[in-house]
């Protein structure tokens, strides 16, 4: 079976080709005579388009934009924007120290990132000062800021608990260090943090606008500790509307089996912390962010034969559909049918992931990754992978148990997590008179010891 | 070599005077000329106690007193880093005094690696100072050459009311990171420095703004006070300890205030009218 799947492909792509066992001979004598028999001339196929879409011009000329720069993701609401908004190609997650003393400092920091947020995602004209000064804003983007689908997504690590005895008591139940799971080789370098940012847009350039907008403007609250870029490959738009999930860098569709992240009901069950959670109340609309810097050793992985790679998956590589039939990434396995693994087997990415039992419903999790390429190592490979980042109420009922279950999997031969963290998303900032964190402020001036430390 | 170096001390005002595109401006260069006089002084003081220090330094590298050169490594280097934005602005001098490994292809290797880092290098990685002896000379007549060439000079009110945040640009950008002290791990005998130097240039200036931005004077004040604070916990009787021993989260409070001080000094040259 392993060996019929590349056969078959090649097989379907070219039906005026020749036959299977032609082929299988071709693969024997040549090597190379089934790429060089099947593939189209360069340029073949897609002559026609890319020279109208390409264009005359001078070459400094920039390139043209989308209408999407005009797209604006409404920024307050009783969650943050980034978690159930759908991805757009772009994102960065960067991690910050956090330099707060007391409430005081903790609030005015909020309200400071509240209002940089506001004015980055909705977009506007950047103040003109004094040209003897510096200038207000890095001007990367122009004298208009357009929101470009732009979300900021603020976070909370443990330690910006655990190091403030007046927050500690208010820490979300299941907020924890990241531990080392067996695969990982964390570096501290690129690990945790007191506050994380995500940023997200359809252009990189707006992402990167906005980190160095607020780390411009606060300084004397935020120490950048960590950060990764990573993107998403774009795709065209197909006649239907639904167009698939983006590929990872192993070249596989990554979040096919996600919940529908436009079913509200659902997300509250699987995404937002609720009463059912049992969490502080400050907490409520917030959500566990786990982040993992997953490296993929790309050339091994792409040494590696297809068949085999669909097994470690779980899935078809061209189509994403899974290995016990259907045509999509969007038909369900049936893992009933298949009890010993004979078509999707155990141990597969997807199988150990979501094994789709009525148990491991409760384990669901929003991923919503994005692909990293850090350049290279310094043995000369690609330093390629994964910036994982998912969403749930319960963080160990989502991230921790599926990671568990994934421990060990053949998958991790090709994978090694190096970085991340778990963070908790604030709940949303609901209109103009509010502000990001104003609940766990809220929460620390009620706190009964906070009252008597001033004078209350 | 620019024009303005040029020019001799006692045409400092007027010469800031036709640089001039307006009569506000005028005034507040008028009004500079006695902040920038003493801030010359406290250079030429500065770059005289360099000279004597390194002589020293000198001193004991030729005599192979490896223990004794270590311990002068540190404070020879601080009156340097106070001034540094001056001192930069002759950069054949700065290359060939304050060069870093890094800045060289070769790094460590690289035969044009010289001054205060490479005796470093020899000192700390090889314990030893042999084979320094040419470099140690040549330092002693930079420095010397330094303190000529500085007595020499016209300071450029831009340039030295710009040094206060030039200063910190520094420490954010190379200091912080222990990487400019790397063998010998002596960053915050170069911190301290680096802060004495910025906040000099600001109480020099402060009369000049205080009336204006009572805030923005208070901040920066408050600023440079946590830095004090910070850095007092690692004095010993004769300086600083090791920059390892430095906790996580004292060099987090360093860097929100360094780049804190980077954003709001990186204002004053403006403030002041100057371009």
């Amino acid at each position: 079976m392993r060996e019929e799947k590349p056969m078959k492909k090649s097989q379907q792509a070219t039906p005026q080709d020749e036959t299977v066992s032609a082929n299988r001979r071709q693969v024997l004598l040549g090597g190379i005579g089934l790429a060089a028999g099947t593939a189209l001339a360069p340029g073949q196929a897609f002559a026609k388009s890319t020279e109208e879409e390409a264009g005359q011009g001078q070459v400094a000329e920039a390139p043209i934009a989308g209408k999407t720069v005009k797209q604006r993701v409404p920024f307050h609401g009783e969650h943050q924007a980034g978690i159930v908004t759908p991805r757009p190609a772009n994102g960065i997650v960067a991690s910050f120290n956090v330099i707060a003393d007391d409430p005081e400092d903790l609030e005015a920091l909020f309200r400071e990132l509240t209002a940089r947020i506001a004015f980055l995602t909705q977009g506007g004209e950047v103040p003109e000062l004094n040209p003897k000064l510096p200038p207000a804003d890095s001007g990367i983007l122009g004298p208009v800021i357009e929101p470009d689908k732009l979300t900021v997504t603020v976070s909370l690590g443990a330690s910006l608990f655990d190091k403030r005895p007046w927050l500690r008591e208010l820490k979300p139940k299941q907020l924890i260090r990241m531990a080392e799971f067996p695969n990982d080789a964390l570096d501290s370098e690129i690990c945790h943090g007191d506050l994380a940012l995500q940023l997200c847009a359809n252009l990189q350039d707006t992402c990167i606008h906005a980190l160095r907008d607020i780390m411009k403007n606060m300084p004397e609250y935020l120490v950048l500790h960590w950060m990764q870029e990573g993107n998403v490959p774009v795709v065209q738009a197909s006649a239907g509307g639904e167009h698939g999930t983006a590929r990872n860098f192993l070249g596989f569709h990554d979040g096919s089996a996600n919940p529908n992240s436009t079913d509200a009901k659902e997300m509250d069950r699987i995404v937002w912390v609720t009463e059912d959670n049992g969490e502080p109340d400050w907490a409520m609309g917030g959500s566990y962010q786990a982040v993992r810097i997953i490296r993929n050793f790309v050339e091994r992985w792409d040494r590696t034969p297809l068949g085999e790679q669909e097994l470690i998956f779980g899935r078809k590589k061209d189509s994403g559909a899974p290995l016990d039939g259907g045509k999509t990434e969007f038909a369900v396995p049936d893992y009933a049918k298949d009890p010993d693994g004979k078509k999707t087997p155990l141990d597969s990415h997807i199988r150990l992931a979501n094994p789709r039992t009525a148990k491991s419903q409760k384990n669901l999790i929003l991923r919503r990754p994005f692909n990293y390429s850090n350049g290279f190592t310094k043995s000369g490979q690609l330093d390629q992978g994964l910036l994982f980042i998912v969403y749930q109420a319960d963080l160990m009922e989502g991230f921790l148990a599926v990671q568990s279950r994934l421990n060990g999997e053949p998958l991790e031969e090709y994978i090694k997590p190096i970085g991340g963290g778990y963070f908790f998303v604030l709940p949303g900032a609901r209109d103009r008179d509010d502000y990001l964190g104003r609940t766990l402020i809220e929460a620390i001036r009620s706190e009964p010891s906070q009252q008597a430390a001033e004078g209350l | 070599m620019h024009a303005w170096k040029a020019l001799s001390v006692a045409a400092l005002a007027f010469a800031i005077g036709v640089g001039s595109a307006n009569a506000k401006q005028e005034d507040i260069t008028l009004e500079l000329v006695e902040p920038l006089a003493d801030y010359k002084i406290y250079v030429a003081e500065n770059t005289k106690q360099l000279v004597k220090d390194t002589t020293a330094f000198v001193a004991a590298i030729k005599d192979g007193d490896v223990e004794k050169a270590k311990s002068l490594f540190g404070p020879t280097r601080t009156s340097y880093e106070k001034i540094e934005p001056i001192a930069e602005l002759f950069s054949d001098l700065d290359v060939s005094i304050d060069a870093r490994a890094d800045d060289y292809e070769k790094a460590e290797q690289d035969p044009d690696f010289t001054g205060f880092h490479k005796i470093e290098y020899v000192l700390w990685e090889k314990d030893t100072t042999d084979g320094l002896d040419e470099i140690a000379d040549k330092l002693l007549a930079d420095v010397t050459d330094l303190d000529k060439r500085i007595n020499d000079l016209t300071f450029p009110p831009e340039k030295v009311v710009g040094g206060a945040a030039v200063l910190m640009e520094e420490v954010a950008a190379t200091k912080i990171s222990g990487e400019e002290d790397r063998y010998s791990h002596t960053d915050l005998w170069d911190f301290d420095a680096n802060f004495a130097g910025s906040k000099k240039i600001f109480i020099l200036v402060k009369p000049l703004i205080v009336e204006d931005d009572p805030e923005f004077v208070a901040k920066v004040e408050e600023n440079f006070g946590d830095v004090d604070e910070t850095l007092a916990k690692y004095k010993t009787d004769d300086g600083f300890v090791s920059y390892e021993e430095l906790t996580d989260e004292d060099r987090t409070v360093l860097s929100a205030r360094v780049n804190t001080l980077a954003e709001d000094l990186s204002t004053l040259r403006g403030k002041l009218g100057l371009d």
